[in-house]
């Protein structure tokens, strides 16, 4: 420092002294700091600065001594220029108050350091604004400079500026208010994420609306805040802010007592039900505190799936009547209470549906899937029920959710019930009717029909049905009523075997179908056909008495309540079923639907089947089956088909036996199969006549829905038709997708099977594995990897070397060991005894059994593993260099070269990583393992690298080739399974293991059905680790995928997986569980 | 003091065991006439099928069926038969049944020195005894032993029909109504453990499977005392739980356990409760499955 400098300076501290005694001594320690920063001119502009402050006014010393006392460290945060202009700031504070000044300079060095310089003059005016003149306005101001750092935490400049602005606008209510929100806001605002505005908005507004209660809703936001998720706070305000905008509520004891039960509700939660609280808010906003207020209370009946229920009939009610829906959401209203539960007491089909399945599985005796009904409505095949349970052949539909009765028991058996009657469907052969076949309870009919009708043969002429179902139901004119008829009589003889078959279930059987007659039309408000349909439906479920019927009709109702009743025995087939119905039908087409009098009614007894039978005469009943029906009376109505009995659903033959001829066309080769093939023609003609679709329901023409509906059903038995390309696929579909199978073009390709799950079959050589060795690249990367590990790769291989002489077995005929063999000891005393030579060797032991291990280890590098993960925590320090020249130049030129492209770790790099330390393990205890790596695009370009073959001693050549591990393409996992198999299947290991390694599920181009089903890969890779498994390879998947639980659950289903959160944890993790695998 | 003694088991020589009642044995297929066919050319005879369908007890059978009158076999000439083995024109085969383990070695088969006193005496192992004897020696689960110990059947089951004793520098051949039997239950075992070509290649291959519904519940109802009904759903039960083999389950119920279900009930234990503790629990550990069966059981039983 110069000497004209120091004089000055001196000068500067003599004047302070004077100004005020003992600044001076403030002055000195910070000029010395402030002189090794600045360059002299500035040094003493700064004293300067000073010195004007102290000399202001009478306290302004105060102010002068702060502001030498922080320079120091504020001076090294910002540019000179900037610096003054803070001082400047702090003087002009200072013109207004010295206390604020003194406040304004405290501060800084916390404000400064997470504030731009060049908002330095907005921070302090936003102090200065807060400044009235008055004592308490100082207070507040003041306050506001010493909470600035923290705020400055948390809040943007913007934000400050909004937070001040409310702070003004409540002290212009009350300071002492204002000062005290400023004080809980510190610990308000750390908790907000980025949306801070939302509370200073309620802030604002309340402000405006009742200023008294702003300070209460401060403290209610500090409360209720915490024990909200932090993703869900600023939901939580807007809500509020609705609710304030409503003008309804008292806004702090509102936040107070939802923030109250939020805390009682799981994390987990709060998304869904400030969702609903959304939802409400534009309805009824003073609805929504009493229903967050009552979510922990219905919440430990319910289940959060349920609460969305209760929820929806709730808008229901109070949309009618809004004083209902508030009590209702109070849970203080009765339909409130019912509804809860309703709720609580039903049970939901994603809950049982894994246990339902198998025991369908065990009745059917084939391969029958569980599904919600709404499922199958969205196939749009035909079934349009969202609820009523159904089957189509393969898959049983249930109802998602039943809440029918009281207790979860006894729904519980009722989902019983409608899956067993469901699954009897399969189990005793509805949809294997054969028209050919004879009934063993009646005279068939079927053969005696010479000819059907007129306008009806057309079907016979064109020389084909497509299915039986499909010729029995042409024999009738009205088509609805012999389906209806069959349905009923079909039904009732499922229920009568069921019950004989499976007495276990008889007692809720019955009672099902007790309370299924409680919701029967009454039959005297039915016209008189629909009444006799309505008889036999009620006889189905059991009604003995009580059963009326037109006095007129008595002898034909007797008729078919015998007919009925005949076929409900353990021992009818579905011939039987169809025999009646052509029957009853007959004798039904005899009774026109018209009217009876109420006094025209007459009670049935059905006890007397076979008196009523012995009416019937089979030739009259051929005529009436083959007669043109008259027209019809005046006053008869149409037939108004019968509603389904609600636990049987909906029963479509026609469409079930279709489906499931279908899927059987689906298995056959093409070329053996005996009968014709079901082509999309006929398919669409049996649509058109079929009474069980409604074609007028959809959009466009009957023709279009018709081709719709057709085109659907084919897809879904796994038939998609060959098109020609110009008939427009959807652009997911690849051409290649559609060929057939491959072959292999060059040496180092492989040809494998996949399966087609839908299918339920192999799709014969479908895709083409090409085999190559990985490239080489840098040797060095190994050992700069091991390195990176440091002593965390020794202690693996130590750990690793520690496993060999886990398993004993006893060896016999040693020279030495733990005992004695004593058949050994007696055969060489015979020995002695008979003059020969006797064996030395009469010892056992247990030895150790040779490790044998032979190991696959494939990785997925498609492309989703080029994915970055956050910066590793890990910083390499220089202390990691290698000590060999050569090793350490390449490592600086990865550690460069990785510092110029890419600073993040991916998760491929950690795949690398893993594969080094597992090869320095593996290489110390010797077991037999290979490394591969795969990935591809289409099927006929699945890519296998080989980084060591399994057959291949580890060399420097593999060290090189994971230098060049990179991400590539799709994930086609089944393929690259199978090729590995095929490798440790050649191996003559005692355990082999399969280690599958990825980064998701796996995807391809055409890898689905249509491209968008990613059920098709999922079950694909599962069937190939299925068979690795049949071949005695025991397979595991590592995958890094978060969401991997879904799809992993499926797709090793006998297998281990297991899904990493922390991915970092790869390299550590897959040693471990290799270790625990191969014991 | 008086003690009174009283054996409470009895044993048998080896060769001696033969059945003296008519094992029940419910035929599922042409396995009888099988049998009896290859007894007759002496072809050695592979049973292969899941655990508890009847193997054991078919050779028991067979072994007192083919001692019947009826079906007797022509003698050896020279070798005279003892009359004690002759009754009422039933000559009993006897029948030697040898569980194979991983340990088995060759000595425990053919037979080895013991000393006695200051002698030595030669002990005959059961195979060289049934090889003697002129019995049925059945091997039981033979893929548990050892392959070497397997080989030395080889001989056994060709032509040559004769049993090298090494020990003794003899070679045995074996008498007339010898036969080898095996079982072998594909099901559970690992490829490593599979029977070598040349051995397989000896022997014709009986398949055993669950009996069908009708005749389970008839096999069930006698061996368990049950009534006829209870008999049929306890077949029931087999069958559906069957349904479930490669849907989770490794092996489907055997009759074997049925049996136990039904002797359970005979005992006045719940039917329910008889399935879960003899069929449920049995056939599976994961608790998903077990749910399910438990419902299939529930149905079928009140
Ligand atoms: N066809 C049959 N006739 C009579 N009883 C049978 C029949 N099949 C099985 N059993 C009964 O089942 C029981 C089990 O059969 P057995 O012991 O013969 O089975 P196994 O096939 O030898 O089984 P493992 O392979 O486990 O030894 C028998 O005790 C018998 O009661
Ligand atoms: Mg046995």
């Amino acid at each position: 420092m110069k000497q004209k400098t120091l004089r000055e300076l001196d000068l500067a501290e003599e004047r302070l002294e004077a100004a005020h005694s003992g600044l001076a001594a403030t002055f000195a320690p910070a000029a010395e700091i402030v002189a090794s920063e600045l360059r002299d001119d500035q040094v003493i502009e700064w004293a300067e600065k000073g010195l004007e402050m102290a000399e202001q006014s009478v306290r302004s010393w105060e102010a002068a001594a702060r502001f030498f006392e922080v320079s120091p460290a504020v001076a090294r945060m910002m540019p000179f220029n900037y610096f003054m202009k803070w001082a400047d700031c702090g003087s002009e504070l200072c013109m207004e108050s010295p206390t604020l000044a003194v406040s304004y300079f405290a501060a800084s060095p916390g404000a400064m350091s997470r504030l731009r310089s060049r908002h330095i003059e907005t921070w302090a005016n936003l102090g200065r604004g807060l400044y009235k003149g008055t004592w308490k306005s100082s207070a507040l101001a003041t306050r506001f400079f010493e909470a600035s750092p923290k705020l400055l935490a948390t809040l943007t400049v913007p934000e400050m500026e909004r937070f001040a602005g409310l702070l003004g606008a409540l002290s212009h209510r009350s300071y002492d208010m204002a000062a005290e929100c400023l004080a809980i806001s510190e610990d308000i605002f750390p908790m907000l994420g980025e949306d801070k505005r939302a509370f200073i908005r309620l802030g604002a507004s309340l402000t405006e609306t009742t200023w008294r209660q702003v300070k209460g809703l401060f403290e209610s936001v500090a409360r209720a805040l915490p024990a909200i998720q932090p993703d869900q706070r600023a939901r939580f305000l807007r809500l509020a802010q609705g609710l304030q905008d409503s003008g309804k509520a008292n806004l702090p004891a509102a936040i107070s007592s939802a923030g109250q039960a939020m805390s009682q509700l799981d994390g987990e939660h709060h998304e869904p039900i400030l969702g609903m609280g959304e939802t409400l808010m534009k309805k009824t906003p003073g609805a929504v505190p009493s229903f967050i207020e009552s979510c922990p209370r219905a919440l430990e009946k319910v289940s959060i799936s349920q609460l969305s229920q209760w929820f929806e009939q709730g808008v229901g009610i109070l949309d009618l009547n809004e004083d209902g829906g508030l009590a209702y959401f109070r849970i203080e209203s009765a339909k409130s209470h019912e509804a809860l539960e309703i709720l609580s007491s039903s049970v939901e089909l994603s809950r049982i549906k894994d246990v339902m399945e198998m025991y369908c599985l065990a009745l059917a005796g084939a391969d029958v899937k569980l599904a919600a009904s709404n499922e199958l409505a969205d196939k749009n095949i035909g079934w349009v029920s969202d609820e009523a349970p159904t089957t189509e052949g393969s898959t049983v539909y249930l109802p998602a959710q039943e809440g029918r009765y009281p207790t979860k028991e006894e729904n519980f058996a009722l989902y019983k019930v409608v899956s067993t009657h469901q699954v009897a469907h399969l189990e005793f052969g509805s949809f294997r009717f054969r028209y050919d076949l004879p009934s063993t309870l009646f005279d068939d009919l079927r053969p005696q029909i010479a000819a059907v009708p007129k306008d009806r043969d057309a079907q016979a002429a064109e020389g084909g049905w497509a299915t039986d179902m499909q010729r029995f139901f042409d024999l009738f004119e009205e088509r609805r009523l012999a389906l209806d008829v069959f349905t009923i009589v079909e039904d009732g003889r499922l229920d009568a075997i069921v019950v004989s078959d499976y007495p276990g279930i008889r007692t809720s059987y019955l009672a099902v179908q007790d309370g299924a007659l409680k919701s029967r039309p009454d039959i005297r408000s039915l016209p008189a056909r629909e009444a006799l349909v309505e008889l036999m439906v009620r006889l189905s479920l059991r009604q003995e008495s009580g059963l009326a019927a037109p006095a007129k009709y008595r002898d034909e109702a007797g008729q078919v309540a015998a007919l009925a009743r005949k076929v409900a025995t353990p021992t009818a087939v579905v011939e039987d079923a169809a025999e009646a119905t052509l029957r009853i039908y007959a004798i039904l087409s005899q009774v026109p639907n018209e009217e009876t009098a109420p006094d025209d009614w007459e009670e049935v007894d059905v006890s007397d089947t076979e008196g009523a039978e012995a009416g019937l005469d089979d030739q009259q009943l051929l005529n009436q089956l083959t007669q043109q029906s008259e027209e019809g009376q005046a006053d008869e109505q149409e037939y108004n088909p019968s509603q389904d009995v609600d636990y049987r659903g909906e029963f479509k033959p026609e469409l079930g036996q279709m489906m499931t001829e279908l899927r059987m066309q689906r298995q056959e080769q093409p070329g053996d199969q005996e009968g014709e093939q079901i082509t999309q023609e006929m398919l669409e003609e049996m649509l058109k006549s079929s009474a069980e679709v409604d074609l007028e329901s959809g959009e466009g023409g009957t023709e279009e829905a018709t081709g719709a509906f057709a085109d659907n059903m084919l897809k879904e038995a796994g038939l998609n038709m060959p098109q020609t390309p110009e008939m427009g696929q959807g652009p997911l579909v690849h051409l290649d997708e559609d060929g057939g199978p491959l072959n292999p073009d060059e040496p180092q390709t492989f040809v494998y099977d996949e399966w087609d799950f839908r299918a339920d079959d192999y799709k014969p050589r479908w895709c083409i594995v090409r085999q190559k060795t990985m490239a080489e690249g840098d040797a060095g990367y190994f050992g700069s990897t091991l390195h990176s590990y440091g002593p965390l790769a020794d202690q693996i291989r130590r750990q690793f070397e520690m496993l060999v002489p886990e398993m004993f077995r006893k060896v016999r005929k040693l020279e030495d060991g733990e005992e004695i063999d004593i058949d050994d000891v007696i055969e060489a005393i015979v020995d002695i005894r008979t003059g020969a030579g006797p064996s030395e060797k009469l010892y056992w032991k247990r030895n150790k059994v040779q490790r044998d291990v032979a190991v696959v280890f494939l990785l997925d590098t498609s492309a989703s593993t080029a994915e970055a993960i956050e910066e590793a925590k890990k910083v390499t320090d220089d202390w990691d260099a290698p000590s060999d020249p050569v090793e350490y130049m390449v490592w600086l030129r990865t550690r460069r070269g990785e510092g110029m492209r890419r600073s993040y770790k991916r998760i491929i790099d950690l795949e690398k990583e893993a594969m080094v330390l597992l090869i320095h393990a593996l290489e110390a205890i010797g077991d037999v393992y290979g490394i591969y790596s795969f990935s591809g695009y289409g099927r006929e370009n699945v890519e296998f690298y080989t980084i060591k073959d399994i057959d291949e001693n580890f060399s420097e050549r593999v060290q090189r080739r994971i230098d060049r591990v990179a991400p590539l393409h799709a994930t086609r996992m089944g393929p690259a399974i199978r090729h590995a198999t095929s490798k440790l299947e050649a191996q003559d290991a005692r355990t082999k293991l399969l280690f599958l390694i990825s980064d998701g599920r796996p995807q391809d181009r055409g890898y689905s059905r249509e491209g968008v089903e990613k059920e098709y890969a999922v079950h694909d890779t599962r069937m190939a680790l299925d068979e690795a498994l049949d071949k005695d390879i025991n397979a595991f998947c590592l995958t890094v995928d978060k969401n991997g639980h879904d799809y992993l659950k499926t797709m090793c289903a006998d297998m281990g997986y297991e899904v990493l959160d922390d991915i970092y944890t790869l390299p550590n993790r897959l040693l471990y569980l290799y270790r625990r695998l191969t014991i | 003091m008086t003690t009174r003694t009283q054996t409470l088991y009895r044993s048998y020589i080896i060769e001696e065991y033969h059945l003296a009642d008519e094992p029940y044995y419910v035929p599922v297929g042409d396995e009888i006439e099988l049998f009896e066919a290859a007894y007759r050319q002496r072809i050695p005879i592979l049973f292969k099928g899941p655990t508890g369908c009847g193997k054991t007890r078919f050779v028991e059978y067979m072994s007192y069926r083919l001692g019947q009158p009826l079906t007797r076999v022509s003698q050896r000439s020279g070798e005279d038969a003892d009359d004690s083995d002759v009754q009422n024109g039933h000559r009993n085969i006897p029948l030697v049944t040898i569980a194979c383990h991983e340990d088995l070695t060759a000595s425990d088969l053919v037979g080895r020195y013991l000393l006695q006193g200051d002698s030595t005496i030669w002990i005959d192992g059961p195979l060289t005894r049934a090889v003697k004897a002129g019995g049925i020696c059945y091997l039981d689960e033979i893929v548990e032993a050892r392959k070497d110990t397997t080989v030395l059947i080889h001989p056994l089951t060709d032509h040559r029909r004769i049993l090298p004793v090494e020990k003794r520098g003899e070679l045995l051949e074996a008498a007339e109504g010898f036969l080898l039997v095996m079982s072998y239950n594909p099901g559970y075992q690992s490829a490593l453990k599979d029977l070598k070509h040349s051995t397989r290649q000896r022997f014709v291959a009986i398949e055993f499977h669950p009996p069908p519904p009708e005749i389970e519940s008839q096999i069930v109802e006698h061996e368990a005392g049950v009534d006829r009904k209870t008999a049929e759903q306890l077949a029931k039960l087999g069958e559906k739980v069957r349904n479930l083999r490669e849907h989770g389950l490794a092996e489907g119920a055997s009759t074997r356990l049925l049996i136990y279900a039904g002797k359970l009930m005979a005992q006045g234990i719940q039917p329910r409760r008889a399935c879960q503790v003899a069929v449920n629990w049995a056939v599976t550990d994961d608790s998903s499955i077990h749910s399910s069966i438990a419902e299939v059981i529930s149905s079928i039983f009140e």
